[in-house]
């Protein structure tokens, strides 16, 4: 398959609050970013942290509420893929300091759930919270589109909260 | 809806493992089928625990904290516990989150069975 030589580089979905969606989301998300040459051990790391940041949002930030949605704009900037997953904030967003380690979570103490936010944070080039006009979370993941690029990813402008 | 490619768990034996096979995706919605397949193995008495994945199933992190809570158990019941069939993207999660650190992972159920006899051998 030969796709144009001035590919589309925007891309945006609503997608329902309900677990099981970001399995959508994850395999339109994917095409999208192979199309744009971004690599396939890089996809594989996209899918896995784009489906941490929507069930972060469905479940978190929206609290599981069926009437509400989770939007996901994806774009390029520079030599990025950026992908901003917003939910509608009955929740905000509250960081914990650090995420307890397996060790902690094997010896009791706190929740075996929680390790999302790590995990994403490991499979993209940048990760974090950015700052939105409209009430809820708004989660910013960025990857490079070519394995050359020795640039990051360049922020949004706003407030931009790494994990 | 279900959206995902819901989890089918079994069980079988085979030269004094126990194996788990996982087909499907391993989420929250996993959980149920997951520890009382491990229940139904422990309960026989087992000593080795195989988790046997199908590559490129989906894992999440509701998914893994299922497996967190399966090696808390292991533990305290003085078993071993080892993975197989991950694809390796799965492999780098596993050891990223640290549960490499508590289930030797294998490529394939072949490699496991001869590791958990490499490491009876050891021990006796």
């Amino acid at each position: 398959m030969t796709y144009p030589t001035n590919p589309i580089t925007s891309m945006e979905l609503i997608l329902p609050n309900e677990l099981g969606y970001e399995l959508i989301a994850r395999d339109a998300v994917a095409a999208f970013a192979w199309r744009l040459g971004v690599p396939i051990d890089r996809i594989d790391d996209l899918k896995t942290a784009l489906c941490e940041a929507c069930i972060n949002a469905i479940e978190h930030g929206n609290s599981l509420k069926p009437d509400l949605h989770v939007e996901i704009l994806c774009r390029v900037e520079d030599e990025c893929l950026v992908i901003e997953v917003c939910d509608e904030g009955v929740r905000p967003f509250a960081p914990k300091a650090e995420p307890l380690s397996i060790v902690e979570k094997l010896a009791g103490m706190g929740s075996l759930r929680g390790m999302g936010l790590m995990l994403i944070s490991q499979l993209c080039d940048e990760s974090g919270f950015v700052s939105r006009d409209d009430v809820g979370n708004c989660f910013r993941l960025a990857f490079q589109r070519h394995r050359a690029a020795s640039l990051g990813c360049s922020s949004n402008p706003g407030s931009h909260v790494s994990v | 809806m279900m959206l995902e490619d819901e989890l089918t768990v079994s069980t079988r034996d085979r030269e004094g493992v126990a194996i788990v096979d996982l087909v499907g995706d391993v989420t929250t919605f996993a959980e149920e089928k997951i520890n009382s397949a491990y229940r139904e193995v422990t309960n026989k008495g087992t000593r080795f625990v195989l988790l046997n994945f199908r590559q490129n199933d989906y894992i999440n992190s509701a998914g893994i904290a299922i497996l967190i809570g399966i090696v808390t158990e292991v533990n305290r019941n003085g078993q071993k516990l080892a993975v197989s069939g991950l694809s390796q993207h799965f492999q780098k999660i596993f050891r990223m989150v640290g549960l490499a650190q508590y289930a030797e992972i294998y490529q394939n159920e072949d490699e496991a069975i001869s590791g958990f006899k490499r490491n009876t051998l050891r021990v006796s």
